[in-house]
């Protein structure tokens, strides 16, 4: 019973998401138009018929009071999660108990962000979202809305089942040799051979990276290219496991293995499969939705519903084209949030990918667009503050400083194919009013930054979301150009390839005695150590396999839960002894040299703040920002290492374990990676 | 005809802004409110909450039980055509409010009977002003921990001479013996000495002694005649508070007169007999009186012979099951015994006459505290003896854990015989459940009040914590009892309501912790640490315990480390605790 709704003030759906148990309690509390056949129309009407007066009692409540419901819980454990961004509020639903009002809150903040990387700054404007989340075209709504509905549930797959996910860091596959060579081939070859090659249609590799399933084997960035931040580089992972699910958990559970959990049985080691030889496999954009399981499809009422959902099915797009994604840009003169990249996604063997990241050539109008807007934003503000508009248009920035920037710019455009006569009468309005006051003058500065501001959104839209160039010169890496990437990356790999699979699955190992498991995260860094916790039959992992092992799994996804809500609340050591575990939890702050700085305050949060992470909102960032305070001059580095011992275990021993672990974890890592 | 489909509270906890109203059905009658905040803000409020909270309970076909919005946090209870919502800072945990909630609509029920009844029989201003004093009484002077825990005050057994508890215990028994009476308990202000009852009758008997304080005549007027010493109310039980109440094994002996049913005949020749000499006022105001069980308790109780502790006048029953140490029930009485004792004839002798002489000395005392009953001379002195104890400390210590061991483990094992008291969360209907009208019967000596329904708890004054360098709470899970010590300052109760003070950081870390272990069974100890201190909690099936240790180096790196002072904390817990009684092994 899962769901997640957005819809606009007015009520209207911008996007939904159900699995088939809400999908079908819907139906079911509309049971009439279920039988009349035209399943999608009928259900986001049933669906918005539901949740409107939710939605207008927000709205007003907030209208009103200044304040909005967060959260309900009813009696039968159904969690309502509720937030608004700007004009867009969003609602997630759990009615199975298997996820908690935090789970809820974040997944309503990942929907966010992966909305933010595939729009941009189109965000910024809530009208011009609005229009872009619901396509009046039927098909194409329903094309987008099953691809954000597709990436939805590869995240909550992943949150679900791989560690990187659960703690929101990238996890690197240890093992330093092959890790520099790749990352020199990238260098030297790869990334050298793409960008001097005249079929790169003026695009610029930045970044490019192999990821085994969910680990990072290889990173190189560009020269000229700033850090790919972990919340991106996290987001690009959910999006490359979304066009190639990597098939890790797919495997029949064999029932025999539920009774030999005792360990006594003979250990099963992995062997992986002959390579796929038919090399037509990678060549497939789409996600494919079947081969992530997430559903059993038992009830032949579920399955037909399930199917009505997706009847408007429309052949996937060319292989080819790259993704438009839209990542922060550090640069001297500041940080560039939401700036347009293409990414190529190229699958290697099934669960390797290669990952590229290339500059547009036009992306130095998003930097534009981004200072105005960022200027106009800001006079708003002072507007709304109550300051006289004289006074107002005198803040930083002011408007006389990107007044000619402004009209350059425009002028450019002129010449381009874009449109922007628009934007051209709406900032001749808005100069001319600038110089006028008297009453009722805020109000209309106010209106007019808004236009201002909904017109240049528009022209970002025009400049990165339509799909340009002309039919016979696409811009973009050429076919073939990608496909020598390909084969170069394949050739350097095939013969660690079976390696390392395995490897990912049995990334570390541990020789304590009691230690079940752990996770250290550096969250400088936004990188991650943790022994493999597989649980499917095939991939045997140090907890062996089955009952025990899901058991325990469930354990440490618990964990991480509870000490994010102790964190919340400014707690940095926490230790529970429960049942037959005993967990602990550190998070503390070093020095470049690796010198233990002194455990600062840790701000408390409300309930209902952002969640704790680093792919939807970096919190990390935020608190290293916080603590450094009171070390300026000094970097700043923070880990977090989380333990899981067996009770029995004098304490005193678990802590030394803590204090080994902690301090030799990342001596075989620290060469740099990232 | 008015008819209430919804009514809401909104309650400000940790600030103390109350502000109670009700909505009509359909918004046709106008809202009652006495509040802070305006009119309007309060009836949208209402509107939406009660709007939205019914929509998303269709939605998941199930009643809401929590709201939160950004800056509070509602519990919500749904039912029929009712709605409640209890509002507090979203600092109280969540299973905190819900409790609260529980106990509010559990005791308006408890002496008001059905609340749909209720709303038809009386006005709104009435009931509101009622649902007022129970959300005040469930506040009152309660610390921020309170809340949290929402449990009994009980007198600290280690600053209380032993004797005494075991003559409360006497008394309680003693009263138990007449037929009529289900239980007692004996309060001290506000605090209880003994009972007889689940903490959840004991907290709801509670607010009736309080309320007689502050205000001598209840709003209803079913109060009694028997003058201000003496007073009786009518109460309703839910049938599984009265099968707990009957099955209680001192009670067994006498099964068949402990139905109401059976009592009838009993109850008609005492009555006869007891209300020649007091006016009846209670007659008149229940229809179905004459059947009721209170209507025979109550004249029975206002028999001093029945609880009378001099043990020739309580012969006539059988003795309780248990068996007595002669040299205790009938060695010296305490000066509060005799007090008892003393003050009890003369109540009784003098009847209506010396209590209203108490009541107009009484009135003209600004507030309604305790203390205006018995006069200042009074509680001087007691605070001098208890203060006196505490010098004696180290010796008492040792005799009032002997002996209210003993004491306690006997009253404990009544309990543990008897079914499962009916907890708060048992869902008890109170829009309709078929509610059993009782008596509730209260007789005041000198701050200590016996209540009987019968029941009788006695009560101490406050905890004078012994000074030391740590904080601790221990929650009694079966008594519903809250220990506090923040033995830094001498504590009174106000230091942990105030909220700047140092124990701020604990109160946060407990709530936090509490929250935690109700969510999670398996959980049985946890330590959490922020920048300024580092919380030991701790719990089984009987107890919670909480622990903060000051001063000491909190400087740390915050990487693991066993020598960190940190991780000590269940060792000096268990070491430190055990001098106050509590045993963490």
């Amino acid at each position: 019973m899962k769901c997640l709704l957005i819809s606009s003030q007015s009520a209207e759906v911008l996007f939904h998401w159900t699995d088939p148990e809400f999908y079908q309690n819907v139906q079911s509390q509309y049971g009439a138009s279920q039988e009349d056949g035209h399943g999608l129309p009928a259900f986001e009407d049933s669906i918005s018929t539901l949740f409107a007066p939710i939605i207008i009692s927000c709205i007003t409540m907030v209208d009103r009071l200044g304040d909005s419901y967060t959260s309900f819980t009813t009696e039968n454990n159904h969690i309502y999660v509720l937030h608004q961004f700007d004009e867009c509020l969003y609602i997630a639903v759990n009615g199975d108990g298997e996820e908690e009002e935090g789970d809820l809150r974040r997944k309503i903040y990942v929907m966010k962000k992966m909305i933010e990387v595939m729009f941009g700054m189109v965000t910024l404007s809530s009208n011009l979202l609005r229009r872009e989340l619901r396509p009046q075209d039927t098909e194409q709504r329903a094309r987008l809305w099953e691809h954000l509905q597709s990436l939805l549930e590869t995240y909550s797959h992943l949150r679900e089942n791989d560690q990187s996910f659960l703690v929101e860091a990238v996890e690197r596959l240890i093992h330093p040799t092959l890790c520099e060579q790749c990352i020199e081939f990238l260098e030297r070859r790869l990334v050298q051979q793409l960008n001097s090659s005249v079929e790169r249609a003026g695009e610029e590799v930045l970044h490019a990276f192999i990821l085994v399933h969910t680990k990072l084997l290889a990173f190189y960035s560009s020269r000229n290219a700033s850090t790919l931040s972990t919340s991106d580089l996290l987001a690009l992972i959910i999006m490359s496991q979304n066009m190639y699910p990597s098939n890790t958990d797919q495997d029949d559970p064999n029932p025999e293995d539920i009774e030999s959990t005792s360990g006594s049985g003979p250990e099963s080691f992995y062997t992986p499969e002959p390579s796929p030889t038919d090399m037509d496999s990678r060549s497939s954009d789409m996600p494919v939705r079947e081969s992530t399981p997430l559903f059993e499809f038992v009830d032949p009422d579920v399955q037909m519903a399930e199917d009505s959902l997706h009847t408007l099915e429309v052949p996937p797009p060319d292989p080819s084209t790259p993704r438009r994604v839209f990542l922060e840009v550090s640069l001297k003169d500041g940080l560039f949030p939401m700036m347009p990249h293409s990414m190529y996604c190229l699958p290697l063997w099934p669960g390797i990918t290669l990952v590229l990241l290339t500059k547009i050539p036009t992306s130095a109008v998003a930097m534009s667009v981004y200072t105005f807007l960022e200027a106009f934003a800001k006079l708003e503000k002072r507007l709304n503050e109550g300051q006289e508009g004289s006074a107002a248009t005198r803040g930083q920035p002011t408007i006389h400083d990107i007044r000619s920037k402004l009209d350059k710019f425009i002028k450019a455009l002129g010449a381009s194919e874009i449109q922007s006569a628009q934007l051209q009468n709406v900032w001749t309005d808005f100069k001319n009013r600038i110089g006028r006051g008297g009453p009722g003058f805020n109000r209309e500065l106010i209106r007019s930054c808004k236009n201002m501001k909904t017109q240049l959104c528009g022209v970002y839209r025009q400049c990165f979301l339509i799909e340009s160039g002309t039919a016979d010169s696409p811009r973009r890496l050429s076919p073939g150009l990608q496909e020598r990437a390909q084969t170069m990356v394949q050739d350097k790999l095939m013969d660690w390839k079976d390696f390392l699979l395995v490897k990912s699955k049995r990334n570390i190992t541990m020789d304590f005695p009691g230690l079940i498991h752990f996770i250290c995260v550096d969250r400088s860094t936004g990188q991650m150590i943790a022994p493999s916790l597989n649980i499917t039959e095939r991939n045997v992992s140090e907890l062996g396999k089955g009952p025990l092992a899901q058991f325990i799994k469930s354990k440490v996804w618990s964990l991480v839960s509870t000490t994010r809500r102790y964190l919340q609340k400014g707690y940095s050591t926490v230790t529970l002894r429960d049942g037959d575990f005993y967990f602990c939890y550190f998070l503390w702050f070093e020095n470049e040299t690796g010198y233990k700085l002194e455990a600062g305050d840790i701000p408390v949060l409300p309930d209902d703040s952002a969640p704790i992470g680093m792919l939807a909102w970096d919190y990390y960032r935020k608190l290293l920002r916080y603590y450094s305070k009171n070390h300026q001059g000094e970097v700043v580095k923070c880990y977090e290492l989380l333990t899981v011992h067996l009770g029995v275990i004098p304490t005193e021993v678990i802590l030394q374990h803590c204090r080994q672990l902690a301090s030799k974890l990342w001596e075989p890592s620290r060469n740099p990676l990232l | 005809m008015k008819r209430f489909v919804l009514f809401l509270f909104v309650v400000v906890l940790l600030s103390m802004i109350m502000f109670v109203f009700e909505v009509p059905v359909f918004g046709v009658d106008s809202c009652v409110c006495f509040c802070q905040t305006p009119l309007d803000r309060q009836e949208l409020l209402c509107g939406q909450l009660a709007g939205a909270g019914r929509c998303v309970s269709e939605l998941s076909s199930s009643p809401v039980r929590i709201l939160n919005l950004h800056r509070n946090r509602f519990a919500i209870r749904m039912e029929d055509d009712f709605f409640w919502a209890l509002g507090c800072s979203v600092e109280v945990p969540t299973v905190s409010v819900c409790e609260l909630l529980d106990q509010l609509i559990n005791l308006f029920c408890f002496y008001n009977g059905s609340v749909r009844h209720s709303y038809q029989l009386n006005s709104q201003e009435t009931l509101a002003s009622r649902w007022a004093q129970y959300l005040s009484h469930l506040q009152s002077g309660s610390s921020e921990l309170q809340h949290i825990f929402s449990g009994l005050k009980t007198i600290d057994s280690t600053n209380v001479d032993p004797l005494l508890l075991l003559k409360a215990a006497l008394i309680l028994q003693a009263c138990q013996r007449c037929p009529l009476v289900l239980a007692g308990c004996i309060l001290f202000r506000g605090r209880v000495v003994s009972t007889q009852m689940s903490p959840q009758l004991t907290m709801k008997v509670m607010v009736h002694e309080s309320e007689t304080y502050t205000k001598p005549q209840r709003p209803n007027g079913q109060s009694s005649s028997f003058g201000s010493a003496v007073s009786s109310t009518n109460v309703f039980l839910t049938p599984s508070e009265l099968q707990y109440l009957q099955s209680t094994p001192v009670d067994k002996d006498f099964s068949s007169h402990s139905t109401p049913h059976r009592n009838t005949p009993l109850k008609k020749t005492r009555l006869s007999r007891t209300l020649s000499d007091t006016p009846s006022s209670t007659e008149s105001s229940d229809p179905g009186s004459s059947q009721s069980p209170q209507k025979l308790l109550s004249p029975h109780l206002s028999e001093s012979s029945v609880y009378s502790s001099d043990p020739s006048q309580s012969t006539p029953n059988p003795p309780p099951p248990q068996p007595l140490e002669p040299p205790l029930s009938n060695g010296k009485h305490s000066p509060e015994e005799e007090s008892l004792e003393e003050s009890y004839y003369h109540s009784f002798h003098s009847n209506g006459e010396g209590g209203s002489q108490i009541d107009n000395g009484g009135d003209s005392s600004a507030f309604g505290e305790n203390s205006h009953l018995h006069g200042g001379g009074v509680d001087g002195a007691c605070g001098e003896e208890f203060n006196f104890r505490e010098a004696e400390e180290s010796h008492d210590n040792k005799v009032s854990e002997e002996v209210s061991g003993r004491g306690c483990g006997r009253v404990q094992g009544h309990e543990v015989e008897r079914p499962d008291p009916p907890r708060s969360d048992a869902f008890e209907h109170p829009g309709e459940s078929p509610l059993i009208p009782m008596t509730l019967y209260l007789h005041r000596v000198k701050g200590l009040v016996l209540a009987l329904l019968a029941h009788l708890r006695s009560v101490s004054p406050g905890v004078p914590g012994a000074p030391g360098p740590y904080i601790f709470a221990h929650f009694d899970c079966i008594q519903s009892t809250l220990t506090l010590c923040c033995c830094v300052c001498v504590c009174s109760q106000p230091v942990w309501s105030t909220g700047g003070a140092p124990e701020r950081p604990f109160v946060r870390a407990t709530s936090l912790l509490h929250s935690h272990f109700c969510n999670t069974e398996t959980l049985q100890e946890a330590i959490i640490r922020s920048a300024g201190a580092a919380v030991y909690g701790t719990r089984s099936v009987a107890q919670e315990t909480y622990f903060q240790q000051h001063g000491g180096s909190l400087r740390n790196s915050g990487i693991p480390n066993h020598q960190d002072s940190a991780f000590s904390l269940p060792g000096k817990a268990r070491h430190r605790l055990l001098k106050h009684g509590v045993n963490l092994l």
